[in-house]
């Protein structure tokens, strides 16, 4: 169990350290093509496709933290009336099938980059689109582990052998 | 038979708080695999993210309000606001709610207003003598007001999900969601007049004082509300000056939040917003084309319509399905029911920018509203009273936004006077 903490733990820090400097990128970025938009009317052409993209790498590595913190947005209303056990046992059930629903969704994501890949689609420049895409099967991944490990601890604790957090 | 099946585990497993994602994303799974379609267009769906410059817009804004919050902005917010109105009968009731509408405009409605503001504003109510069933009201029902103002992050999902623009949406909410802060303010004016509420002088030494403390952030909400208002940018470059100039002003100048301590909490706890945000919205784009081009809402407009024949009948209707959408969930997934209900609407006749203030108004009221309102819940976190005391203490807050959503809903020129007068595209 404390093997399993310490792998969401590892993870949630490495997504943490990417996180913080891809929104520094685009604060100070969406910032400076204001700047040379407003006052000296140019601008840097692939800031904007780049920035856009910045949002979906930003989005799922949001995500993956939202998973290891149980911030995802759910109906909660039932839940406040359980157990702490049996709110436990509620969630093996709840994060097992979040979990199996992004594995789905990252072999569709998968399917879908290699589309793109096999198109040779491009961003911008000579930039290929995958290169930014690939954050969608990544970030699901991602997800399924989270979702997973969390099932696992619950389990634990539903079993009355520990807690979480 | 299979179909209900699936609907009924669903189900089930929407009210045992599974993520909505994965719930939406499951039902879009399940229609395109019966539908024969392969799975991936789903993902194609939920790419268009990336193609919606305007969406840029919520990471920005998020960042800067999570900022502000985490600073003490709230409180040199607070004491400005007094120095300038607390002379005025009820005056600092109706600085809580102006700071309050203000604050939750700037962090969307997830709480943040109730546990930053409510906190500092809930002690200062009670050593003015305001009673503590109204003053406790006053800040459980201050945490959602203001989402009609720029920058909220709602109004933005709302004009991305109903194609509409956000610019307008944020001009017509204007009247709305002063006439909100208004019927709030009648009401504490007189609660304030019957408790004998001292008030307290008002001194331009406090004035000069307080503008100076707060001078770096008073530009904030005239970038914001001045440069959409005004048109002289679009609701994205706002989002990127807020949050640069933020970022600047409470860590290098203020000083508030330390660029290494304080800096990357701010950042991640934002950033889980926006990702719960985004999640959901990914997942529904699919499942809300399939269902727009299976001609779902059509076929609903011919099932309501047989009912329902009038326009004020519909409202009164959609008014009460959304009050109960926005106690029951966080107003970010009651947007994905907006492509559903949206051409309905349209079909009796109701403007897509009008319907967009008469939903968030909507769901505003639904987080007040017992036994589940989100707010009632955060409320008794934050202060430690029951639920039943709590709903208690609104009971006069909600009949109050009722009035003011009514009015709201009924009159429609209210929200769509000023965008046109401004003439906003």
């Amino acid at each position: 169990m404390n093997l399993l903490k310490s792998i969401d733990k590892a993870l949630t820090r490495f997504e943490g350290y990417i996180l913080i400097t891809l929104l520094f990128v685009m604060v100070v970025m969406a910032f400076l093509q204001v700047v040379l938009r407003n006052l000296f009317s140019s601008g840097i052409f692939w800031a904007d496709p780049f920035l856009r993209h910045l949002l979906l790498w930003l989005g799922f590595l949001g995500a993956a933290i939202a998973t290891s913190e149980n911030r995802h947005i759910n109906i909660d209303a039932l839940r406040r009336f359980f157990s702490k056990r049996m709110r436990s046992a509620v969630e093996v059930l709840t994060d097992s099938f979040a979990a199996v629903i992004c594995y789905m969704l990252a072999q569709a994501s998968w399917t879908f980059v290699q589309g793109e890949i096999a198109d040779r689609r491009i961003l911008f420049g000579d930039i290929p689109s995958w290169y930014a895409q690939i954050i969608i099967p990544i970030g699901f991944g991602l997800l399924v582990v989270h979702f997973a490990i969390r099932a696992l601890l619950h389990v634990w604790v539903a079993a009355g052998k520990g807690e979480i957090e | 038979m299979s179909v209900w099946i699936f609907i009924a585990i669903i189900v089930l497993l929407a009210f045992l708080g599974a993520p909505l994602f994965t719930i939406l994303a499951a039902i879009g799974l399940y229609a395109f695999t019966s539908a024969g379609i392969d799975t991936s267009a789903l993902i194609i769906d939920l790419y268009k993210i990336a193609d919606t410059p305007t969406l840029i817009a919520v990471p920005l804004f998020t960042f800067a309000g999570y900022l502000l919050a985490e600073s003490k902005a709230p409180k040199r917010l607070v004491d400005l606001a007094q120095a300038l109105f607390g002379w005025m009968p009820a005056g600092l009731a109706i600085v809580a709610l102006v700071t309050c509408a203000l604050f939750t405009a700037f962090t969307g409605a997830s709480g943040v207003t109730i546990v930053a503001l409510g906190g500092l504003l809930y002690p200062i109510l009670l050593k003015e003598k305001y009673p503590e069933q109204f003053s406790l009201g006053l800040v459980t029902a201050s945490g959602s007001i203001g989402l009609l103002f720029p920058p909220s992050l709602p109004i933005i999902l709302y004009g991305f999900v109903a194609k509409v623009s956000i610019d307008k949406l944020f001009i017509a909410g204007l009247i709305p969601g002063v006439i909100l802060i208004a019927f709030l303010s009648i009401y504490s004016l007189r609660v304030s007049i019957k408790a004998k509420v001292p008030k307290t002088p008002f001194e331009w030494k406090n004035v000069a004082k307080t503008l100076r403390v707060a001078a770096w952030e008073l530009p904030l909400p005239f970038i914001v509300i001045g440069g959409i208002y005004g048109g002289a940018f679009t609701a994205t470059e706002a989002a990127a000056i807020t949050a640069f100039y933020a970022f600047v002003v409470e860590v290098f100048i203020y000083k508030d939040l330390h660029f290494f301590r304080d800096l990357p909490r701010v950042m991640k706890r934002s950033m889980i917003l926006v990702g719960a945000i985004l999640m959901i919205l990914g997942s529904a784009l699919g499942l809300m084309n399939y269902l727009i081009d299976q001609q779902v809402p059509q076929r609903l407009f011919e099932i309501v319509s047989q009912q329902i024949s009038s326009k004020i009948t519909f409202l009164l209707i959609l008014n009460g399905f959304l009050i109960i959408i926005g106690m029951m969930m966080e107003i970010f997934s009651a947007i994905v029911s907006v492509p559903l209900i949206l051409p309905i609407a349209q079909q009796f006749g109701i403007d897509p920018v009008h319907l967009g203030i008469i939903f968030l108004t909507n769901l505003e009221l639904g987080y007040l509203m017992p036994p589940m309102g989100l707010n009632l819940f955060l409320s008794s976190l934050r202060f430690e009273k029951s639920i039943f005391h709590l709903s208690k203490a609104v009971v006069w807050f909600i009949i109050m936004e009722t009035v003011a959503l009514l009015v709201i809903t009924y009159v429609p020129e209210l929200s769509l006077w000023l965008p046109r007068v401004l003439g906003t595209q």
